[in-house]
């Protein structure tokens, strides 16, 4: 499903350790895994060679049977509209968009995730309503304007907006650092509920060592880079 | 689409800052187009002046001088034509109308202008078109006078009424003849040329109001020499007498042709008439190259309007430009769902042709409002005849040129999107 062979990733050829070394990562369909590690460990840089936005310098990164580091840049883009949900850690929403704008624009630039998203509802506004009232936010908060909204309420029109055309991959950028401890947890929980119900496979990034507890794997990204440390 | 609706999303929520830059776009496409329009129309009202007229004859002057004098009614004609060479060259073969004219006396600040019947039966404007009376009719008696439309207009004369003419230029003339009053007999329809504000007498009548029957005076010169009029004078007797008389001197006149062959003959001939310093010029040739000189300041104007669009452009430059830095998020969401980098590209191009296009619309709204507000002053201040019409062929290239500038501009913050959004990826530096 998603797997990491010897990737290595330097921002410039001259860089004496590179900020991903990566020897071996399997990530099984449908898993919920949680990866953590402190800052500046190259969680962020991780997350950009999964989306697909920058390439490895060396090694293969193979989501779904497809080596996304091959493809072109275009096709990598299309790839990452048509298979990825991706939670940014606050300030995801484009301020002017109504909540349910911003979730169908989850996928308005993929057809495969259009068609997705019409199984479920008759319009991908009624999807994303749906998925909405699913995450808890009632009819008139999703018509509310976005800067109305508490950090809470936005990270789950984030939510909604990875989730609509049921992607293979969600992945969340520590989406819960501006919630407090009890919103924390519930946000969580209905993320697992809609991943589940998708069967999508969610990769949860965070520094926060209590979530840990709720996810099936967790991985270190310390100990993932073969013991060494990133840090530069 | 989507791409639009998202641009104009984007824009409004950023009202303030969008409008301005709209705003100013709008006031220099006003601008640029309402001096256009004033030129081309300028243009074209001062060649209409005058036409279907072959040659202007007068006192040897320079070309431009005997044009502005003689149909600008600008500037006075030191010298005039005697009424003999007059009455000869008016025989000569091919002549097929002259018109004399007698010009140097005011009413209220606007021309008196002494000529014969001819005058509203070949005196042309514009395309051929001749003279038309809104009211009455022609002068038939001494006293009686056709009033352009303007004067009508601004004086607030009507047929019958009275007015009085004096001797000389100027509004407070040395002589206020009380005793002369000109019965108003016509009113011509507006020409847009000087034409509108001009009063037509009786060339005879020039003579009479300087009350110099015996002709030991210079009637229709334009200085203010002190005459010694005749007041006294008893003018009945003219009523049925023709209207031209036989003055000493006219300033001017013009000549109309059998066939245009003659003119370039009869001009050499009159141009080396041995018993007077006399000039012809062909009014055609001459208003081209009075336009010609204009054209400096033409240019210049229009210089101006185009640096003024160039400045709104960068204007809307630096907003979009200074306004990327803080939506470096917004793009980075944009990739997030799928927006490959050409998508971001066009996004901020759209956002630029957005502005521009709204820019043209409405500052060709504003230049509507403008002309329609300024027609009548710049008719009345300045003779020139606004065209409140549609856009022509060449505004419109001028609107299309607006916006392909407005476009190439644009693409700068677009190229710098496009860099943003490969660089950021999905990890957002604020």
């Amino acid at each position: 499903m998603i797997t990491l062979e010897n990737v290595l990733f330097k921002w410039h050829a001259k860089q004496p350790e590179p900020t991903i070394n990566i020897p071996e990562l399997d990530i099984d369909q449908g898993e919920h895994v949680f990866l953590h590690g402190p800052s500046g460990c190259g969680k962020s840089t991780l997350l950009s060679l999964l989306a697909g936005v920058t390439v490895p310098t060396q090694g293969n990164i193979v989501l779904l049977g497809k080596a996304i580091n091959q493809l072109s840049n275009s096709k990598r883009d299309r790839f990452r509209a048509d298979h990825i949900g991706y939670i940014f850690q606050n300030f995801n929403l484009l301020p002017y968009l109504s909540p349910i704008e911003n979730v169908t624009l989850g996928c308005q630039f993929s057809k495969q995730r259009q068609n997705n998203a019409l199984k479920n509802s008759a319009t991908i506004a009624a999807e994303a309503s749906r998925l909405l009232t699913a995450l808890g936010l009632n009819d008139a908060l999703q018509h509310q304007a976005v800067a109305q909204l508490s950090i809470g309420q936005q990270q789950r029109v984030a939510a909604a907006r990875a989730f609509i055309g049921s992607p293979e991959i969600i992945i969340a950028d520590e989406p819960t650092s501006a919630l407090d401890t009890q919103n924390r947890q519930a946000f969580v929980k209905l993320l697992f509920e809609q991943a589940s119900a998708a069967n999508s496979t969610l990769i949860f990034v965070s520094h926060d060592e209590t979530l840990q507890t709720l996810f099936t794997r967790s991985i270190s990204l310390v100990e993932l880079q073969g013991g060494t440390d990133a840090t530069h | 689409m989507l791409l639009i609706k998202l641009a104009t999303k984007s824009l409004l929520n950023r009202k303030a800052s969008a409008l301005l830059t709209l705003f100013t776009i709008a006031i220099s496409v006003m601008l640029l187009m309402s001096i256009e329009r004033v030129r081309v129309d300028a243009k074209s009202s001062f060649s209409n002046t005058i036409s279907g007229t072959d040659l202007i004859v007068g006192a040897r002057t320079g070309d431009i001088q005997l044009l502005l004098s003689s149909v600008f009614r600008i500037g006075h004609a030191n010298n005039g034509v005697s009424w003999k060479s007059y009455q000869f060259i008016s025989e000569q073969r091919g002549v097929k109308w002259a018109i004399p004219m007698s010009l140097g006396d005011s009413h209220k600040g606007l021309a008196v202008l002494g000529t014969n019947k001819d005058y509203f039966e070949h005196y042309r404007f514009a395309k051929k078109q001749p003279l038309s009376f809104l009211q009455g009719h022609e002068f038939n008696h001494l006293f009686e006078v056709v009033l352009g439309a303007e004067v009508a207009n601004t004086l607030g004369y009507q047929l019958g009424d009275e007015v009085v003419i004096a001797h000389g230029m100027g509004n407070t003339s040395f002589h206020n003849h009380d005793d002369n009053p000109f019965k108003v007999v016509g009113i011509l329809k507006p020409t847009g040329t000087p034409v509108d504000k001009t009063l037509h007498i009786p060339l005879a009548a020039i003579d009479a109001i300087h009350g110099s029957h015996a002709h030991q005076h210079e009637p229709a010169q334009a200085d203010a020499n002190d005459h010694d009029h005749d007041h006294d004078h008893d003018h009945d007797q003219h009523d049925d007498v023709d209207l031209v008389g036989t003055p000493k001197q006219i300033t001017a006149f013009l000549l109309g042709f059998d066939s245009p062959l003659y003119t370039l003959q009869v001009r050499r001939n009159i141009n080396q008439y041995k018993d007077e310093a006399l000039l012809a010029i062909m009014p055609g040739v001459t208003l081209r190259e009075l336009w010609e000189m204009l054209s400096i300041v033409e240019k210049i104007l229009l210089l101006f309007s185009i640096v003024v669009v160039l400045i709104s452009l960068l204007g809307m430059l630096t907003s979009l430009l200074s306004s990327l830095n803080q939506r470096r998020r917004e793009l980075a969401i944009l990739r997030s769902v799928g927006a490959r980098p050409w998508h971001i590209f066009t996004l901020i191009s759209v956002e630029s042709l957005l502005i521009t296009g709204l820019g043209c619309i409405v500052g060709t709204a504003l230049f509507y409002a403008l002309m329609l507000l300024g027609a009548d002053y710049l008719q009345s201040h300045a003779g020139i005849s606004l065209n409140i019409a549609l856009l022509s062929s060449y505004e419109l290239m001028l609107l299309a040129a607006i916006m392909v500038a407005g476009f190439i501009v644009g693409l700068i913050p677009a190229t710098r999107a496009y860099f943003y959004s490969l660089a950021d990826g999905m990890s957002i530096k604020i």
